[in-house]
């Protein structure tokens, strides 16, 4: 985990002089599982395709093992990818599918002179069927590729990618066209794949849930600008602006202000927290996650306030709770009916504290609470620029 | 009354069904007829398939027509299916504008894309004549061709560029359909842009080539307009030799033909439609938002077993074009070769082939329907001909511009077979340019069932008594002509007043509703038919509307005592004619004897041979094992005194011809 396999210098992408890669900087580790991700338009999509070599960045450099590949096609690559919706070919059975890049002939150099190299087709059988075993589909090579499920396609997808035996896999979006119970399913299974064979796996993705339970590292994007890089835990705990606190799992955000180390004012209120070196009487953006607040009786109470609706969502209740005009999420297990006036505790482990930056004040408020990122699911084709006319 | 409704429109659609086929229908019915009348069966036969086979002209504008459908279908469909790709590789904006364009010549009326291509291959060989003159005079390494001429090459050319937006037209919606990660996979695991081209583009987009190269391959079939107009003179198409057929009638060859023709176009859109409505069942039977469906047909060709059916098929094709090439070499290989122009069923083919036995020399037989398309092809430059058979006075109009050749009469004897009276005609009265070719007289037809006397007379065309039953012949100088004579003046009078009063007479007769309507081809199947009482037409047509009449019907012919025209049909060689001996030499052929008794029997017009005009009685009785009888022979060569009544039309002055054509639009009849 510790050689640079992959590396994007400076970046920049730009279509119809529409900038869409902001000067990206980024390093991919060998065997890692990478994830991009962000919401539509962050321009993950893009970043996947300049290093599976179908865009070539308008600046900066790619690096393959330190050796710059800009201008090498994505056949010379040691690259594969999963495709969004698979791009499966049709007209070819499961077998002909992951058999595909096996039977392209590739031009080697030998003692000066090009010559063809094709693999013999006991070799293809043998490497296709261990493949087919890898992602569980023994005994599907002779199916079409429409008489598959969802979720089989996924795989024959997966194995004609693998197949080639790439240094790094390219995974976009492969499991949103998925239901959530088959996506479960998968997520285990591509990190179980990933374990086995010991490849890079770099996946773009705009489901924080996906990206938590299977990366080593997630890369958080938007509009065009990498966020922040980290570790799952440290993405959710430590989130350095409002985009990536509210964008990871759900997040209060209030105004605030730093009065000296380890102490915040905000509600006109100081809290003790557990951050430190921001300059005296810095303003700042306050992140209290919605499972962390304890409610307590009113005359407990750090503060008071009145919930104003209720969801039940099988383990919690989604409770909002209205702070002098300010509505917070709270998730709690103990139901309390709405016109209720219940009281809080902030613990000082439950404060995170971030610098302000250009999304302050743009989230965190549930003033009208709505499930924003689920309607988001449809993955939109944005992204793609002006490929993505078509559908 | 919701069901008296119904039954309503189902009659409506029927009778709508019953329009729309009922005419090929009896077109079909009619090519198996035994005689030769479109109007009266005498019974099944497949004597005209069987005649059609046989029939030189057509099998050759067959093959040319095959041999330009296939070409032009196989590299449209190539360029097609390449452009199409080409457009979807463009942003949306850009592709649909190209779209679009590429939609107007579809819907282009094709006389103008006819009319603009031939404009612009005749604009290009003038100025490639230019450029080829300069070229070939700063060096002399190479010697580039000065004349480039309408042809087999444009004909291609036409027939490709009016195909390729059919071809873009379907394979565009399978491109459409195909997901586009498609191809950047096949990149990603590794092939190259040509390679994904042909392991996934293609089989993705194969039904869509397919139905494209089916329906260009049918459109160029079909085509007749465009052809005509970009395919000049020494090449034509099926629609083309069967257009030219009509000038004297449609025979029941044509109706052969045009069935054949026909089932062809049908079979060709029925695979197009089934195909594409299996496809539709296909699309609508595959789930909703799933990648792409696949190719049952292609997957299940594709296996093994199909391959040898594939290169077998591969094969035969390869043969075909080997052949087709091969048959086209034949036809332009520096043999001798001389090209002729004429009419439509106006010469025995066996000539043709007994004239390129004895002397080695191919001939380029083509046809054209009328003096007038003759004149305005030969005015345009596009045509090529070495001879032509005008008529009379189109011969006068044609020595009179310098468009013909003085004639080496030395390299002709059989001219001195020539009878003297068709010597020193009044349209080429020293005889320097013409070899006669055949003559014939017109007259009046009648059904003697239906008149109440014997007529000798113009004036029967203009009698209260057959008011409804008279056929005026629609062609302006033979139905004045024929006023003119009843009013004892000269057909070839340039005198307005009495053209005038000529056509007061038929107006006159109009108004009174003499006449059933203006006719020419169509008065076979009604004087036939026993439909008309009385038409003005040639003798050589009568003697096979006799052949064919209906039970209770009894036509008869007459030459009126007031006179008649008598026409001559001359061999000519056009100025220029790059093939000139061997032009004289088929003149000279086509001038004997025994050429001229075949063509008298064939065509029924007489022929201007002194010896064949007598043999021909002899002749016949030989052929048909029964005599000639004298009347007939008196009817389709009329005896001196005969002739003698009657006048050669000449070309008539500019104004003269400017007032005919204007008082004919005048008279308004359907």
């Amino acid at each position: 985990m510790s050689k640079k396999l992959i590396s994007l210098a400076d970046c920049c992408m730009a279509f119809n002089g529409e900038l869409v890669l902001d000067h990206i900087n980024l390093y991919i580790n060998d065997s890692e599982f990478l994830t991009l991700l962000g919401p539509s338009g962050c321009g993950k999509t893009t970043t996947l395709r300049i290093i599976g070599g179908f865009l070539t960045p308008t600046s900066g450099e790619v690096l393959f093992d330190g050796v710059r590949i800009n201008d090498i096609p994505p056949n010379l690559r040691q690259v594969n990818t999963v495709f969004q919706r698979y791009a499966l070919f049709p007209h070819l059975n499961v077998f002909e599918n992951v058999a595909f890049g096996l039977r392209i002939p590739k031009t080697e150099m030998e003692g000066g002179r090009k010559k063809k190299v094709k693999i013999p087709e006991e070799e293809i059988r043998q490497r296709v069927l261990e493949m087919l075993e890898v992602v569980s589909l023994k005994g599907f090579e002779n199916r079409r590729i429409t008489e598959l499920s969802g979720g089989q396609q996924q795989r024959v997808a997966i194995a004609r990618a693998l197949v080639n035996r790439p240094k790094v896999l390219l995974l976009d979006e492969p499991l949103g066209a998925l239901d959530l119970r088959l996506r479960k399913d998968m997520q285990s299974e591509l990190k179980r794949i990933q374990q086995q064979l010991g490849i890079t796996f770099i996946y773009v993705t705009h489901d924080q849930e996906e990206a938590l339970a299977m990366s080593d590292t997630i890369v958080v994007m938007d509009q065009g600008r990498i966020q922040q890089i980290g570790t799952p835990e440290d993405i959710y705990n430590e989130p350095k602006n409002a985009f990536v606190a509210d964008f990871i799992g759900e997040s209060n955000i209030l105004d605030g202000v730093m009065h000296e180390d380890y102490v915040v004012e905000f509600f006109n209120r100081k809290f003790r927290c557990l951050d430190k070196g921001f300059a005296p009487m810095e303003p700042v953006d306050v992140v209290i996650r919605p499972e962390d607040v304890d409610i307590v009786p009113t005359d407990k109470g750090q503060l008071n306030g009145t919930v104003t609706s209720v969801t039940f969502k099988g383990v919690h209740y989604d409770t909002i709770v209205d702070f002098k005009g300010f509505k917070w999420l709270i998730q709690t297990t103990d139901y309390h009916p709405e016109g209720e006036t219940i009281g809080i505790i902030l613990n000082p482990d439950d404060i995170h504290i971030m610098r302000k930056s250009e999304y302050s004040g743009m989230f965190g408020d549930y003033s009208s609470y709505s499930e924003e990122y689920d309607e988001l699911e449809d993955v939109s084709l944005l992204e793609e620029g002006e490929d993505g006319d078509e559908e | 009354m919701k069901k008296a409704n119904r039954g309503g429109s189902r009659l409506l659609i029927g009778l709508m069904f019953l329009f729309l086929y009922l005419p090929i229908i009896l077109l079909i019915i009619f090519s198996f007829n035994a005689g030769d009348s479109s109007a009266v069966w005498r019974g099944f036969s497949l004597h005209w398939y069987n005649q059609l086979f046989q029939n030189r002209l057509i099998m050759e504008s067959l093959y040319m027509t095959l041999l330009v459908s296939l070409l032009a279908t196989v590299i449209s469909t190539a360029a097609g299916t390449f452009a199409a790709i080409g457009l979807y590789s463009l942003s949306r904006r850009k592709r649909d504008a190209l779209l679009v364009v590429n939609d107007i010549p579809m819907m282009n009326a094709d006389i103008v894309t006819g009319v603009s291509l031939c404009l612009f291959f005749v604009a290009f060989f003038q100025g490639w004549g230019s450029f080829a003159r300069w070229f070939n005079g700063i060096q002399s390494a190479v010697e580039l061709p000065t004349r480039l001429t309408l042809g087999f090459g444009t004909l291609l050319l036409a027939h490709i560029a009016f195909n390729i937006p059919y071809v873009i037209l379907n394979v565009a919606p399978r491109l459409r359909q195909m997901d586009k990660n498609l191809v950047d996979a096949a990149q990603d695991l590794g092939c190259t842009w040509m390679q994904a081209f042909w392991r996934v583009i293609l089989p993705e987009i194969k039904p869509g080539i397919v139905s494209g190269a089916l329906i260009a391959f049918t459109m160029s079939v079909d085509d007749f307009v465009i052809s005509y107009f970009t395919a000049g003179s020494s090449t034509s198409t099926l629609a083309m030799t069967i257009y030219g057929m009509t000038k004297r009638r449609i025979t029941p060859e044509i109706n052969a033909v045009s069935t054949l023709l026909f089932l062809t176009v049908l079979l060709l859109l029925v695979i197009v439609n089934v195909r594409e409505a299996r496809m539709e069942h296909r699309e609508a039977s595959r789930e909703p938002r799933k990648p792409s469906l696949i190719e049952r047909l292609a997957a299940r060709t594709s296996g093994p077993g199909w391959r040898w059916v594939k290169w077998g098929a591969g094969a035969v094709m390869a043969c075909f074009f080997v052949a087709a090439v091969m048959f086209l070499r034949g036809a332009t290989s520096s043999r001798p070769v001389v090209n002729v122009c004429s009419w439509g069923e106006y010469i025995d083919t066996d000539l043709i082939t007994q004239f390129e036995e004895e002397t080695g020399i191919r001939v380029n037989y083509q046809t054209v329907e009328s003096n007038e398309t003759l004149y305005s092809l030969l005015k345009s430059g596009g045509a090529d001909y070495d001879v032509v058979v005008p008529s009379d006075y189109m011969i006068a109009r044609l020595i009179e511009e310098d468009m013909l050749e003085e004639l080496d009469y030395g390299n002709i004897p059989n001219f001195s077979l020539i009878d003297e009276r068709f010597r020193h005609l009044s349209y080429d009265p020293e005889n320097r340019y013409t070899v006669p070719y055949t003559w014939g007289t017109l007259g009046i037809i009648y059904n003697t069932n239906m008149v109440e006397e014997e007529i000798t007379s113009w004036s029967a065309l203009y009698d209260d008594r057959y008011a409804g039953n008279v056929l005026l012949i629609n062609n302006s100088r033979d139905a004045l002509g024929a006023a003119l004579l009843y009013l004892g003046c000269s057909v070839n009078t340039t005198d307005e007043t009495e053209i005038r009063e000529a056509f007061a007479l038929i107006e006159d007769a109009n108004r009174r509703g003499v006449f059933q309507g203006k006719v020419m081809d169509e008065v076979f199947q009604k004087m036939e038919g026993g439909n008309a009482a009385i038409a003005t037409y040639y003798a050589g047509d009568y003697l096979s509307m006799v052949g064919n009449q209906a039970d209770g019907v009894d036509l008869a012919f007459v030459i009126p005592e007031e006179g008649s025209n008598w026409f001559v049909d001359a061999m000519c060689v056009l100025k220029g004619a790059p093939h000139k001996l061997e032009a004289e030499t088929w003149i000279n052929f086509i001038a004997s004897t025994e050429a001229n008794l075949a063509n008298m029997d064939y065509i029924g017009y007489a022929s201007p041979n002194r010896v064949a005009l007598e043999e021909y009685p002899a002749y016949y009785e030989a052929l048909y094992e029964e005599e000639l009888d004298q009347e007939t022979y008196e009817i389709m060569a009329a005896p001196a005194d005969v002739l003698e009544r009657c006048e050669v039309y000449e070309n008539l002055p500019q104004e003269t011809q400017q007032l005919y054509s204007q008082l004919w639009v005048e008279l308004g009849i359907g």
